[in-house]
């Protein structure tokens, strides 16, 4: 080959290996830039370093009324070109690359029509020849990616872009083209789940809050309500001793008055009347107590002696309402360890209960009666049961809450305390129907035997 | 009465701008500095009211910007964050955060207390949107600070900057949503538009209905110097999502729209009925002085459109969105929003109101 030749070889090889330097440089940087603008930027910084390209910008169409290719990152030298030569859609290689979606280039600025209007300004800034490439690619699935641009070079020399430059260059846009899409779809992305986990972030917190503040109104309900459960357990129950005490006042002034009096009737009336009142005390330290969950003396306690006990205590309301009162307690029970006032005031309730569910009943003679016997080798079952009218289905299940009442002036406090001292002995208290009349609770205690 | 209020940035006046300079080369002190914002502050306020607008700003006289106000100072910023490149070729950069955790420096309540010791009409106070200010995060992440981190932080910003202005008696809060047509330009899928929509309702949900009755939206293509930065992406990809937001009033830039009836019918069809609309009638970007009968006719060409009880009007955007741009006089500000005043009260006659 001859040394001209040769020559020229050469130099068209080490165009090429500074090309492919360039491009891998350019290729190299859009794999790691963060934000378009840098993609931009710098990829015109890195063309115009080497030799082969002079200027190097990069234009968005605009949609206005000069319908502009506006500059949006350059470098190179002679950059006041771009200020000197309006690139329009309708003017110059930018805005025919743009409109056609295929590269445009001038291989000699000074003779080519293409570039009449601006040659003279191009020449001067020591340009030869150009190319404009637009901004388009195509993705995995063929669909065509255009931003609506041009990648635009100048060259010092001219008859530079033979077939192999112009397509060395295409490739090198199209590359641009899917490092920039990349970049917009990742900040959409990026913001969309930052959002996303914000906004789970806040129904979070608002699902806690309103947890929380459910939990303060519920303890500030269950403080009322227990107030008001207390308040009312306190009513009740002095209820009973109050009566007895007036019934026992009454029953002495009547002795009194007899002609002569009968001081021992009177006697025993009055001693009625201090042991109520002691009952009273007890009862309301036993209701405080139990909200209080204080923990209360207990003692071995005999099942029968219990229930006989509450029987006397409550023999003048029995005759007063004419209740015939039957026993069957088995002997030998094993003893209960508990509280023996708060199981007084069980049974008393349960048996005040039962005398008043047979008020209506008027075609039979009523009948209460109280058994007691082994549940099994661990507790003890003690049962009262009444021949009244017995409880509807419907109220049975509700027997047991507080504030529930079938009574006319009742508080509904009874059972639902009775049921809550029974249970804090470790028992239970239920109630079914009787048959063939009336209604039977049982109540079972665990004994006090290890 | 037709509703009438202004955007809110007004040309400050050459004394203050070339005072920012000055201070900001060790000239002139931070009091001088602040005898220059209050002159400009004061006589603003006296000039709007002179114009005869019930509602009124302090023209943003104290802020550098409209999106950078709050950054002012920050020492976790770098200047070289996203361009927001221009239709006539000039760039804006955002900053860009460098590190956390974020907090505003200045709020605009501050603003606010400033202009109520000047404004014998109630004011308006504009703040920059989530949104915006979610571009400040690099796109690369930031190392110990999650963009979480950073969107929780900027809400809670605006939520506390907002509700402070409405307790002093702003008469409204107007977050400036400008980027919402910029969104579409950098994603045409409508995924970041979608995600700015969300992230605002998230600050925005945080007010209840009756505190959002003072609460409004401004979009517009971006006007700086005589340009725009999205003036070419149509409303029919914006307005959609737009009414999505969880605000009652929305500022609406309209008078510099090609073809104002195709987005009066747009509004009509997306904007929801406890929505207000007021459509802009001036073109801050036009040097033309609009005529009170110019504004008069875009009033009641809206008014086919939006019902009268639904319908206010305001100027397409602020004068002098950042404070270095010279490009329009107050003269010309000011004289422009006489005549939206002048001319919405002339339509509102025509339309039968007192």
């Amino acid at each position: 080959m001859p040394n001209e030749e040769h020559e020229l070889a050469r130099e068209r090889l080490d165009r090429l290996d500074r090309r492919l330097r360039t491009f891998c440089r350019c290729s190299d940087m859009l794999l790691q830039i963060e934000s378009e603008q840098d993609a931009l930027q710098s990829i015109c910084e890195i063309l115009t370093e080497g030799d082969e390209f002079r200027l190097a910008w990069i234009g968005y169409c605009e949609d206005s009324a000069g319908r502009t290719i506006r500059p949006v990152a350059k470098a190179g030298s002679s950059l006041d070109f771009l200020e000197r030569v309006e690139n329009s859609w309708g003017n110059g290689p930018p805005g025919l690359a743009v409109r056609t979606r295929r590269p445009c280039w001038i291989n000699d600025i000074s003779t080519d029509p293409a570039a009449a209007g601006w040659a003279a300004v191009a020449t001067d800034a020591g340009y030869g020849s150009c190319i404009a490439l637009p901004l388009i690619a195509h993705d995995r699935g063929g669909r065509l990616i255009d931003l609506g641009g041009s990648l635009n070079l100048y060259i010092g020399e001219r008859g530079v872009f033979d077939d192999r430059t112009v397509d060395h260059c295409a490739d090198l846009a199209s590359c641009l083209t899917h490092a920039v899409a990349a970049l917009r779809g990742h900040l959409a992305e990026d913001l969309t789940s930052g959002v996303k986990s914000l906004r789970a972030s806040e129904q979070r917190k608002r699902a806690e809050e309103a947890l929380q503040k459910a939990q303060a109104e519920l303890a500030s309900a269950s403080r009322l309500t227990m107030m008001a459960q207390i308040a009312a357990s306190i009513a009740h129950e002095i209820n009973q001793p109050l009566t007895a005490i007036v019934t026992n006042g009454n029953a002495a002034s009547k002795w009194l008055a007899k002609n002569p009096p009968n001081l021992e009737e009177v006697q025993a009336s009055l001693n009625r009347m201090v042991l109520e009142g002691h009952r009273a005390n007890e009862v309301i330290e036993s209701v405080r107590a139990m909200f209080k969950q204080a923990p209360r003396e207990k003692s071995r306690i005999d099942t029968n002696d219990l229930i006989r006990e509450v029987l006397t205590f409550t023999t003048p309301e029995i005759q007063r309402h004419r209740v015939m009162v039957k026993t069957e307690l088995m002997e030998k029970l094993p003893p209960l360890l508990a509280d023996r006032i708060q199981l007084q005031q069980v049974m008393r309730n349960l048996i005040m209960n039962a005398l008043e569910a047979m008020d209506a009943v008027t075609d039979r003679a009523p009948v209460l009666t109280l058994k007691s016997t082994a549940h099994d080798s661990e507790s003890v079952l003690i049962t009262v049961e009444d021949s009244g009218t017995g409880i509807e289905p419907k109220d049975m299940r509700r027997i047991f809450d507080s504030f529930f009442t079938t009574k006319p002036r009742g508080m509904g406090m009874g059972l639902a305390i009775c049921r809550s001292i029974i249970e804090s002995h470790g028992g239970s208290l239920s109630a079914s129907p009787s048959h063939p009349h009336g209604t039977v609770f049982r109540v079972i205690l665990p004994t006090g035997i290890d | 009465m037709i509703p009438t209020e202004p955007i809110g940035s007004i040309p400050r006046p050459a004394e203050l701008i070339h005072g920012i300079e000055a201070f900001s080369a060790g000239r002139i002190s931070r009091s001088d500095l602040d005898v220059l914002h209050h002159s400009a502050i004061r006589n603003t306020i006296e000039r709007f009211e002179a114009t005869g607008s019930p509602i009124i700003t302090d023209g943003e006289q104290g802020k550098e910007s409209f999106i950078t106000y709050p950054l002012q100072g920050l020492e976790n910023l770098a200047p070289d964050g996203m361009p927001i490149p221009f239709a006539d070729g000039h760039i804006r950069h955002l900053p860009r955060l460098i590190g956390g955790p974020f907090r505003y420096r200045t709020s605009a309540d501050v603003y606010l207390e400033t202009a109520q010791r000047y404004a014998h009409v109630p004011l308006k106070q504009a703040v920059i949107s989530v949104s915006a200010l979610s571009l400040l995060y690099p796109q690369g992440g930031l190392a110990g600070y999650s963009r979480e981190d950073y969107l929780s932080a900027v809400v809670a910003e605006q939520e506390g900057e907002i509700r402070r202005c409405l307790q002093k008696g702003a008469h409204v809060v107007q977050v400036d949503f400008t980027e919402a047509r910029l969104s579409i330009k950098l994603d045409p899928t409508l995924g970041l538009l979608e995600g700015f929509i969300d992230l605002n309702n998230l600050a925005l949900e945080r007010f209840s209905a009756e505190e959002r009755k003072r609460i409004g939206v401004h979009t517009c293509p971006g006007a700086d110097r005589v340009s725009t930065h999205s003036a070419e992406i149509d409303y029919a990809a914006l307005l959609p999502n737009l009414f999505e937001l969880n605000a009652t009033n929305f500022y609406i830039q309209l008078a510099s729209e090609r073809d104002r009836p195709r987005v009066l019918k747009m509004i009509r069809e997306y904007a929801k009925d406890e929505q207000r609309i007021f459509v802009g009638v001036i073109d801050p970007v036009d040097p033309r002085i609009e005529t009170p009968e110019e504004v008069r006719e875009r009033v009641l060409e809206a008014a086919e459109y939006i019902p009268l009880e639904r319908l206010g009007t305001t100027d397409d955007c602020g004068f002098a969105p950042f404070g270095d741009d010279m490009s329009r006089s107050r003269d010309t500000a000011f004289d422009k929003i006489r005549s939206r005043v002048v001319g919405t009260a002339l339509a509102a006659k025509a339309l039968g109101f007192e």
